[in-house]
């Protein structure tokens, strides 16, 4: 393998797989390095049903606490997905006791892409224009107008089915046909637009899922369980997409086992020359040299290695004058909502598992509307659907009737759940923990998150506003609640490389290009000045594509 | 452990090395395929006691019931690798309560009864699972065995291939979502 490359792009997943592809289609020779190991469709098992697996999808509760006591707590590291989620012993980190984190990862060619919950949302002005308004943290260095093309180029190429809905706080994109709401889905519906006509509109989702055959991907067949992988690659993943396309041009070198250490950096030339690496099976340090650089490795990942990679010049951090670097860590805080029963059609049920929910936009905050006592918004996932046999535990009776009566489906439900904005605060921050190695000999990172009262306030509203909503629509048995989420479970941590326009209080311009250092790019959630409340991976995709172009260009100026 | 990786071991010689006990190996293959499974926790009589729950619970009707779906194996797998060990002896202490419930009522071990006893029993026993289950969750105490052995059943039943695909008419691949489809189709929600 030679070591010398145009460009070395460090994580494989959701950004690292849109940098190979933008990377190689403009001609550069591209090294990918991926820590974890090779994963292909062979080891997609989302058609192994529950009776082929040993505990039917209770799981192995007994290897999964001493394993994966922390990647346990995502939803989707269960019986079948649980391999794409990482060792917790080998890949260590700390908090402070009294705030914990959820740092849930996968590390392996396609990363978190695999089993991501494919949701896909724009943000708009209202979001990029928040922070400077509200007079919090630093101005993002770009508006809707300069990130709107790359979503379209983004979606095109990812296919997203979905409603086009005409709202300002929610902009439309390049959608395939949307999926359908149940009937259960369309009361709630039409009671929220019947009581909160032009402010509150509920839609299905809109999703990296295929609805009609794209590109060489297939349709969406409705198995279900997506997190599990997908044969047919209806679902967008790097390796579903980006990563193939990326082969095509033959520019791409894909190394697995390559854990980043570090970067180099000449302070002569203020450039990183390359990266070292320790190899994942035999543990031995390599280094690969570039002319650029992309980090796409997750928001606390090229945190990690940039602290790693501190120089006399840079003594806090790579690319660290500012002293942003690691801090002004988010994660969207969610788990505030309404479950009830609802009145829809007895004689109807779906048919199939849509791999996708309702979505409900942001109604607060908006412009021209009442202040609601906390800064900016949430947002509702959620959806309706009608019991199976799974309520027979507490349905009276046995044997043959009841077996019998279990068949027809049981009552409609309905829940709403909400995702909200986290601000950004310095004060959530990540450091390098000097006495915690993970498996590779690679110090460890120590998380300092908490949420604040704002974050809280957002979910204390979205509970009421929910069960209004359900009483709305002439549900029953509506329960409010509000989950004490920690900051981690949402999965969209972002905010420890910001963007912004001044270098004294951020690490990125408005190209995701290091102030410091000119040929250092990072485009995962690390770069993201504020969160919105919308799931965060389209825009990652779409700043991702926007910066390669602009490194791109500078190397045709020769100005890199 | 799946068919496909058993027959990968069986064919790996190197697994097999001397001084195995070919015995006890093939054994504990013949376990983790679940297929005629020796029980590791159940005894005979309390197997035979679990059995008939399951026989009571989910009976054979036009499609095959929980003792065809092998229910007590799979519950036996759970007591063996999946409850803590004072989960274990809280669902044997159970079995060994519905016999002193069944003494009680009629005399004998519960598998021993008549059916129209045993049917009387549960039918008790299923009214005080309701109202355990009618109590604000704070006041009630643990859940009645019954209740447990009920879940049990229902969950090994409807994941079981014969549960799933004859009774649920379970789809692998739907192929497609019918939001609104009549609700007297064949196929029941999961």
């Amino acid at each position: 393998m030679p070591k010398s490359w145009d460009a070395i792009v460090v994580g494989s997943g959701m950004t690292g797989g849109w940098a190979a592809k933008e990377l190689t289609e403009a001609g550069l020779n591209t090294l990918v390095l991926e820590a974890g190991r090779m994963v292909t469709t062979a080891d997609y098992v989302e058609h192994v049903p529950p009776w082929q697996v040993r505990f039917r999808g209770l799981d192995d509760r007994r290897a999964r606490a001493a394993e994966q006591p922390v990647q346990q707590e995502c939803y989707a590291c269960d019986e079948w997905s649980s391999k794409f989620f990482v060792n917790d012993h080998e890949n260590p980190y700390t908090t402070p006791a009294d705030k914990p984190f959820l740092f849930l990862r996968g590390r392996q060619v396609g990363g978190r892409s695999i089993m991501w919950g494919r949701q896909t949302y724009r943000w708009s002005d209202l979001d990029f224009e928040a922070n400077l308004k509200d007079g919090i943290a630093v101005d993002w260095p770009i508006r809707y107008a300069d990130i709107a093309p790359w979503y379209d180029h983004v979606e095109r190429f990812v296919g997203v089915s979905g409603e086009k809905l005409g709202l300002p706080q929610l902009p439309d994109g390049q959608f395939l046909p949307p999926m359908e709401l149940n009937c259960g889905e369309t009361v709630v519906r039409d009671a929220v637009a019947r009581h909160w006509p032009g402010e509150r509109v509920l839609t299905i989702g809109r999703c990296a899922i295929l609805t009609e055959d794209h590109d060489d991907r297939k349709a969406c067949h409705y198995c279900g369980y997506c997190e599990r992988g997908c044969i047919t690659r209806s679902y967008f993943s790097s390796i579903n997409a980006t990563l193939p396309a990326a082969r095509l041009t033959g520019k791409l070198t894909l190394r697995p086992h390559s854990v980043v250490h570090s970067l180099i950096y000449d302070h002569r030339r203020n450039r990183v020359t390359g990266v070292r690496v320790i190899d994942g099976e035999t543990k031995h340090a390599i280094e690969f040299s570039a002319r650029l650089v992309f980090l796409c490795a997750s928001a606390l990942e090229s945190a990690r290695i940039l602290l790693n990679s501190a120089t006399p010049e840079f003594p806090d951090g790579l690319a660290n004058s500012s002293g942003e670097l690691g801090h002004n860590l988010m994660d969207h805080i969610m788990g505030g909502g309404a479950s009830g029963k609802i009145e829809a059609p007895a004689d109807r049920m779906p048919v199939g598992r849509r791999p996708n929910g309702i979505y409900l936009p942001r109604f607060r905050n908006l412009p021209g509307r009442p202040k609601s006592p906390f800064l900016r918004g949430y947002a509702y996932q959620g959806g309706g659907d009608r019991e199976g046999w799974g309520r027979g535990t507490d349905l009276p009776g046995f044997g043959a009737d009841w077996k019998r009566a279990l068949r027809d489906p049981g009552p409609w439900h309905f829940s709403f759940y909400g995702f909200g904005e986290c601000l950004p605060r310095h004060e959530n921050f990540v450091a390098i923990d000097k006495d915690t190695k993970d498996a590779w000999g690679v110090p460890a990172l120590r998380i300092h998150c908490a949420y604040g009262d704002n974050e809280w306030a957002l979910m204390q509203d979205a509970s009421i506003a929910a069960a209004e909503m359900l009483a709305a629509a002439g549900a029953r048995d509506i329960s409010p609640f509000v989950e004490h989420n920690p900051p981690g479970k949402a999965i969209h941590e972002m905010g420890t490389a910001r963007m912004g326009r001044d270098p004294k209080t951020s690490v990125l311009n408005a190209h995701n290009q290091a102030h410091d250092i000119p040929n250092l790019f990072v485009t995962d959630g690390a770069c993201m000045t504020s969160s919105a409340n919308q799931n965060p991976s389209i825009t990652y995709m779409a700043l991702t594509a926007r910066a390669c172009a602009y490194a791109v260009d500078l190397i045709k100026k020769r100005e890199l | 452990m799946d068919r496909r990786t058993a027959l990968r071991l069986l064919s790996a010689g190197a697994a097999v090395t001397a001084g195995t006990d070919l015995e006890a190996w093939g054994r504990g293959l013949h376990r983790g395929l679940g297929l005629g499974a020796p029980l590791r926790v159940l005894d005979e009589h309390q197997n035979a006691t679990v059995v008939a729950l399951c026989d009571a619970i989910l009976p054979a009707t036009d499609t095959p019931g929980a003792v065809a779906a092998q229910v007590n194996v799979f519950i036996d797998l759970l007591l063996a690798d999946w409850y803590d060990a004072a989960d274990r002896d809280r669902f044997l202490a159970g079995l060994a309560g519905l016999d002193g419930r069944a003494r009680a009522a009629f005399g004998k071990d519960f598998v021993d009864g008549t059916p129209a006893d045993r049917t009387n029993l549960l039918t008790a026993l299923d009214d005080e699972a309701a109202r355990w289950n009618a109590n604000p969750a704070a006041t009630r105490g643990p859940q009645p065995f019954y209740r447990q052995m009920k879940w049990l059943t229902l969950f090994g039943y409807y994941t079981s291939e014969i549960g799933a695909e004859q009774e649920q008419h379970y789809q692998i691949v739907p192929g497609r979502y019918v939001p609104c489809a009549p609700a007297d189709t064949a196929i029941t929600p999961e």
